[in-house]
C-alpha cells in the first residue's frame, strides 16, 4: 500500500512537464484541460479517498510551487477534489469506475469542481463574475478535462462494462 | 472515552483528514509572501524549469533562427521608439519638460524564451529563461515588439515569473493616448477593460492605449492595445472600454524584458498592492 504512493510521484513529473509547457499549445480559448488532475482522479478511484486526498494535497502542492501560482490554490482545490472523488470509489465495482466511459463522467464532474475552485480561490477581482467562474472557468474545463480520460479507457486492459 | 474517541475519529477519519488538509492549504494561501515560502518557490521553480526548458526547446527546434530574434529585437525598439516620438507630438512642450523625470529616453531590452505557462481565465502566469544572474528584477515590465504582456513578480537565479495582462490580480494604469484620459486597466477572465471613464471625453474605437505617466509600475508610453468596445454604464455618466492587446498574450513565446525599475521604492510598495 505504501508503495502505491510511489505511483503518482513517478506520472507526476512527466505531466507537470507537459500540463506546462505543451498543454498551453492546445488551449481553446484559454481553456486548457489538467492532466495532473485526470491522474489523480484516476488513481483516487482505484485506491480511495484517503489516498486521493493525500496524492492531492501533495502533488497540488508541488504543482504550485512549479507554475508560478498561488501557493495553496491547487493544494485546497486538489484535496476538495479528491475528496468528492472519492465517493466514487467501491472495490468492487474498479473496472466500471476506471475502465468504462464511467470514469470520463466523473472527471467531467471533477474537473469542473477543480477548474471552479481553484479560479475562484485565486482570483481577486471582484469584476470577475459567478458565471464565469461557473462555466467559462468550470464547466468548459471540466469538459476539456473529461476529453482526456478517454484515452486511459481505451488503453486500460482492464476494460469493464461500457 | 479515549476508546469511544478513537472509535469516532477513525469512524470519520476522512472528514477529520479533509479539514485538516483544508486547514493547512488556507494557512500555505496566507503565507505566499513570507520570504520562506518564496525561498522555497523560487528553488522549486529554478529546479522544474530546466525540465519545462529542455521540452519547450525541442518544440522550438524548427523556429527563432538567431536572425529572427535579433529583428525581433529590433522591432521592440522600434516599436518603443515609434511610441515615445507619438507621445512627444501629443504632449505639450511644458508638460514634458515637467514629467521629463519619468521619461524613458533609452531602453535597455534583454531577450528572454517562455519554459512554461499557466493557462486559465484567472491566472494568467509564464515561466521564462532569465533571472537574477541576468540583471533581472521584481517589478521590470516584459514586451514584444507588439506590446506589452506583464510585469515580473518573482525572479530565481535563471528563471523568472511574468504576471501577464490576462491576470485578474494586476491593474494598470494606462492612458487613452489620444484624449490623454487615465484609467486603470484589468482583466476580468473575458477581456480587458478600463472602468468608470466619464461619457464626456470622447473615447473612439481603434483609439491606442498606452501605459499611462501615473504608474510607477511602467514607463509611461509602452503601447498595450486599442479600444475595441464602448458600453455605457451608470445611468450615461460612465464607459466601460474594452480593449484588445496588441500581442496575442498566449500565442508568445519570445519576449523581452525591459531592464528598468522605475522606482524601487514606489515599485516595492505598489508590488505589495497587487498582492
Amino acid at each position: 500500500m505504501v508503495l502505491n504512493y510511489f505511483k503518482p510521484a513517478l506520472f507526476f513529473i512527466p505531466l507537470a512537464v507537459l500540463q506546462l509547457a505543451v498543454v498551453p499549445l492546445i488551449s481553446i480559448n484559454n481553456i486548457t484541460p489538467n492532466l495532473i488532475l485526470v491522474m489523480l482522479i484516476f488513481f483516487t478511484l482505484m485506491y480511495g479517498q484517503i489516498f486521493g486526498m493525500i496524492n492531492g494535497f501533495i502533488l497540488g502542492f508541488i504543482l504550485d510551487l512549479i507554475s508560478g501560482g498561488l501557493i495553496g490554490a491547487f493544494m485546497l482545490s486538489f484535496t476538495i477534489t479528491a475528496f468528492i472523488a472519492g465517493y466514487f470509489y467501491n472495490e468492487n465495482k474498479l473496472d466500471i469506475n476506471t475502465a468504462s466511459y464511467f470514469f470520463v463522467v466523473i472527471l467531467f464532474i471533477c474537473g469542473t469542481i477543480n477548474s471552479f475552485l481553484y479560479s475562484s480561490i485565486s482570483n481577486s477581482n471582484a469584476d470577475v463574475g459567478f458565471f464565469l467562474l461557473l462555466i467559462e472557468d468550470g464547466i468548459l474545463p471540466g469538459i476539456y478535462t473529461a476529453l482526456f480520460g478517454i484515452p486511459i479507457i481505451i488503453f486500460n486492459p482492464k476494460k469493464g462494462i461500457e | 472515552m479515549i476508546k469511544f474517541i478513537t472509535r469516532f475519529i477513525s469512524q470519520y477519519k476522512e472528514y477529520f483528514l479533509l479539514v485538516l488538509l483544508i486547514i493547512v492549504s488556507l494557512s500555505a494561501l496566507s503565507s505566499n509572501e513570507k520570504p520562506q515560502v518564496k525561498r522555497i518557490r523560487t528553488f522549486a521553480l529554478g529546479s522544474f524549469a530546466l525540465f519545462s526548458e529542455a521540452v519547450n526547446s525541442l518544440f522550438s527546434l524548427f523556429h527563432a533562427e538567431p536572425s529572427i530574434d535579433e529583428l525581433r529585437r529590433e522591432n521592440a525598439d522600434l516599436m518603443l521608439e515609434v511610441n515615445r516620438l507619438r507621445n512627444y507630438k501629443i504632449e505639450n512642450e511644458s508638460l514634458r519638460s515637467l514629467l521629463s523625470f519619468k521619461d524613458t529616453a533609452s531602453y535597455p531590452l534583454i531577450y528572454a524564451d517562455v519554459v512554461s505557462k499557466l493557462v486559465n481565465k484567472i491566472q494568467g502566469n509564464f515561466i521564462i529563461n532569465r533571472g537574477n544572474s541576468n540583471g533581472l528584477k521584481v517589478g521590470m515590465p516584459v514586451l514584444n515588439e507588439r506590446g506589452l504582456i506583464g510585469i515580473i513578480t518573482e525572479t530565481s537565479d535563471n528563471f523568472s515569473v511574468v504576471k501577464t495582462l490576462y491576470n485578474s490580480n494586476l491593474n494598470i494604469a494606462v492612458t487613452i493616448q489620444n484624449i490623454q484620459v487615465d484609467g486603470v486597466l484589468s482583466w476580468n477572465g473575458n477581456e480587458l477593460i478600463i472602468k468608470n471613464i466619464p461619457t464626456t471625453y470622447n473615447v473612439r474605437v481603434g483609439d491606442a492605449v498606452v501605459t499611462s505617466d501615473f504608474s510607477s509600475l511602467f514607463p509611461p508610453g509602452i503601447p498595450v492595445g486599442t479600444v475595441s468596445k464602448r458600453e455605457t454604464i451608470s445611468l450615461g455618466l460612465l464607459h466601460s472600454i474594452s480593449i484588445t492587446p496588441y500581442t496575442d498574450i498566449y500565442a508568445v513565446d519570445n519576449l523581452f524584458v525591459l531592464m528598468l525599475v522605475t522606482s524601487k521604492e514606489i515599485n516595492k510598495l505598489e508590488m505589495n498592492l497587487m498582492k
